[in-house]
């Protein structure tokens, strides 16, 4: 070894640094920036994506956890071919659509009222007291809420009920509105939604009015436009990217709504709160546990909600 | 007036306006304004002054059905903690997971937009659709029965502990964009001026980004702190021993009236529930409508 050339040392050396130049541009590039993404990968892929794939695969077998004699089997789209076929499931997600429809307007027209209203105060320290009181209802979690508007809507402790018929005499005791009854307890969930989403749903509006540059209402202004029809020209128009996004997502936040239904709905399969989410897991986790069939109910209501989605997509997308 | 009729709560919109105009010198578009706004504002608190108040009446006037207590009693925060056996557990146990969550998903957030906004990340386009993908996907909902099997394979079932993992990607990719378009308001000059000096990627965010995207590591926090102090879905299925459930399960399971779950009680523990949220809101809000200006609401 010792008789080595200078030239051969020198190319050894020369090979033994692009090798580690290599390594070293190789952790620059890749492993650097991917030890930040690390944690937000590992939860992301164990407990988001791995469950979604986890659910197919469920929805190919017959599995039955609980029946320990019970073979787990592949039986292909077996499950699917049942639940196209489900009268529940059909009805599970009409019902699911009928409360969408119901909560999307109030949702997206009452926040966007109110952003227009707040934006027009002056008075920065007011129009901060406005914003903060209408944020209070998103600090307090959904589920939360739900429980808060169970008991406004209870028939004998409950105070919206007191005020309809002790204060105003509207119905007594015997007519008083049974807010929790097949009939009502859609509307009062949505009104229910609506108070939960004003404030948080006001603010998004309001970023959007932000932006409006404000020399457009002037020129609307002096071309002797009135509040009405600036509203209908200029701001209607701006806030319609923010609009669309809210619809989307809204959109898919109601279609599959649950802890709604499981607090305030019940089991009863002829409850209007009886959608594809809550037979889904009534069928997981309740009566025989068909956790097979339950996941072909979610993925078919999944898939009915994604489609619409795409569909909204398609139909808002920018035509600049 | 067509397209009036379409658009629920427009009648109310024409009103100030019709008004300002007939009459310009009292500014009645003003008036009403402030009109619909505080009727709204009120709409806002009542139900939480109702709630209030019922849970510091006596149990007498709870059934009264009177909205202002004839008498007060104020013992109802201390007896539910001493004689609902499980409460103080559950209120732990909420503390535990929401801490947990609020933590590993603020550190995953910050980390993560700090690299799609000054790394180049190979495949950060495909990492990118994912996480936009999955804020349009149900997974909590979906992929319920798949999360239980997992956790039960894990042996995590009715650990309390155990709901971070789940919970930490409920709000997960919403917290990676708001901490993507708040670092994306910092100039990159001071990033190229901060590398140029020496400083390594770590202390570089830890000395000099940290402070400047503050405003959105609030909105994170708030933002997961509201998710997994009330989530329920998940908290109900993978948790079914009342001493491992969380607070808003345990709540939500308790029919009003009966009991130790007698109505002013029930409302204490409400009260108790909620506050901690609300407290916390309101030192940290003038940070968190700051960071919802600057970048969350953009992302």
């Amino acid at each position: 070894m010792a008789q080595l050339t200078v030239a051969q040392q020198q190319r050894r050396s020369d090979a033994e640094r692009s090798t580690s130049r290599r390594v070293g541009d190789w952790l620059a590039r890749f492993a650097v920036p991917w030890l930040f993404l690390l944690p937000t990968a590992v939860f992301f892929v164990g407990w988001a994506l791995y469950p979604i794939v986890r659910v197919a695969w469920f929805s190919l077998l017959d599995y039955r956890p609980i029946q320990a004699s019970r073979p787990v089997t592949f039986i292909g789209l077996q499950n699917y071919v049942e639940a196209f076929a489900d009268p529940l499931l059909q009805v599970g997600i009409l019902r699911a659509a009928q409360f969408t429809a119901l909560f999307l307007p109030g949702m997206i027209f009452i926040p966007m009222l109110l952003a227009v209203l707040i934006d027009r105060i002056t008075n920065p320290r007011v129009s901060t007291f406005y914003r903060l009181v209408l944020l209070i209802p998103a600090m307090i979690p959904g589920p939360l809420i739900f429980l808060l508007w169970k008991w406004m809507y209870d028939g004998y402790i409950g105070p919206i009920n007191y005020v309809l018929v002790d204060v105003l005499g509207l119905f007594t005791i015997h007519t008083q509105p049974q807010w929790m009854s097949n009939q009502l307890v859609i509307p009062a969930l949505a009104m229910m939604e609506w108070w939960w989403g004003l404030g948080y749903h006001t603010m998004f509006f309001l970023a959007g009015l932000a932006t409006i540059p404000r020399d457009l209402f002037d020129a609307a202004r002096v071309d002797g436009a009135n509040e009405w029809k600036m509203f209908w020209t200029v701001t209607f128009w701006r806030l319609l990217p923010v609009t669309l996004v809210l619809v989307v997502l809204r959109f898919g936040t109601a279609m599959a709504v649950i802890d709604e239904y499981l607090i305030m709905g019940g089991f009863m399969r002829d409850r209007p709160t009886y959608t594809w989410t809550v037979y889904m897991w009534d069928t997981a986790f309740q009566g025989v546990q068909d956790r097979g069939y339950a996941a072909a109910i979610g993925w078919v209501g999944t898939i009915v909600m994604l489609i619409v989605v795409a569909i909204m997509f398609w139909a808002f997308r920018s035509r600049d | 007036m067509a397209t009036q009729a379409a658009i629920p709560g427009s009648a109310a919109l024409t009103a100030p306006v019709r008004a300002r105009h007939t009459s310009p010198r009292i500014k009645w578009g003003s008036v009403l304004r402030h009109v619909i706004l505080a009727i709204f504002a009120l709409i806002i608190i009542l139900p939480l002054a109702w709630v209030i108040l019922l849970s510091v009446k006596s149990l007498p006037d709870a059934y009264q059905n009177e909205i202002w207590p004839k008498t007060f009693d104020w013992s109802h925060y201390v007896y539910s903690l001493q004689k609902i056996p499980t409460l103080p557990q559950n209120y732990t146990n909420s503390i535990v997971v929401t801490l947990g969550t609020v933590v590993i998903t603020t550190i995953c957030a910050v980390l993560a937009g700090y690299a799609m906004v000054f790394l180049e990340v190979p495949g950060i386009r495909i990492v990118f659709a994912l996480l936009v993908a999955s804020m349009f996907f149900p997974t909590r909902v979906t992929a319920v029965i798949a999360i239980f099997e997992t956790q039960k394979d894990l042996g995590l079932l009715n650990v309390p502990a155990g709901l971070i993992f789940p919970y930490v990607t409920l709000s997960l990719a919403l917290s990676v964009f708001v901490m993507r378009g708040m670092f994306q308001t910092v100039p990159r000059e001071i990033y190229d001026a901060a590398r140029i000096d020496g400083a390594g990627r770590v202390r570089m965010l830890l000395s000099i980004l940290l402070p400047m995207v503050k405003n959105g590591i609030v909105v994170v926090i708030i933002v997961n702190f509201v998710t997994a102090w009330g989530e329920y879905l998940l908290a109900k299925t993978l948790n079914t021993n009342q001493s491992a459930q969380t607070l808003p399960v345990v709540l939500s399971a308790a029919t009003g009236g009966m009991g130790a779950w007698v109505w002013p009680r029930l409302a204490a523990v409400y009260i108790m529930a909620i506050a901690p949220g609300l407290i916390a809101f309101g030192f940290a809000q003038r940070w968190y409508i700051k960071g919802l200006q600057e970048g969350a609401l953009k992302a």
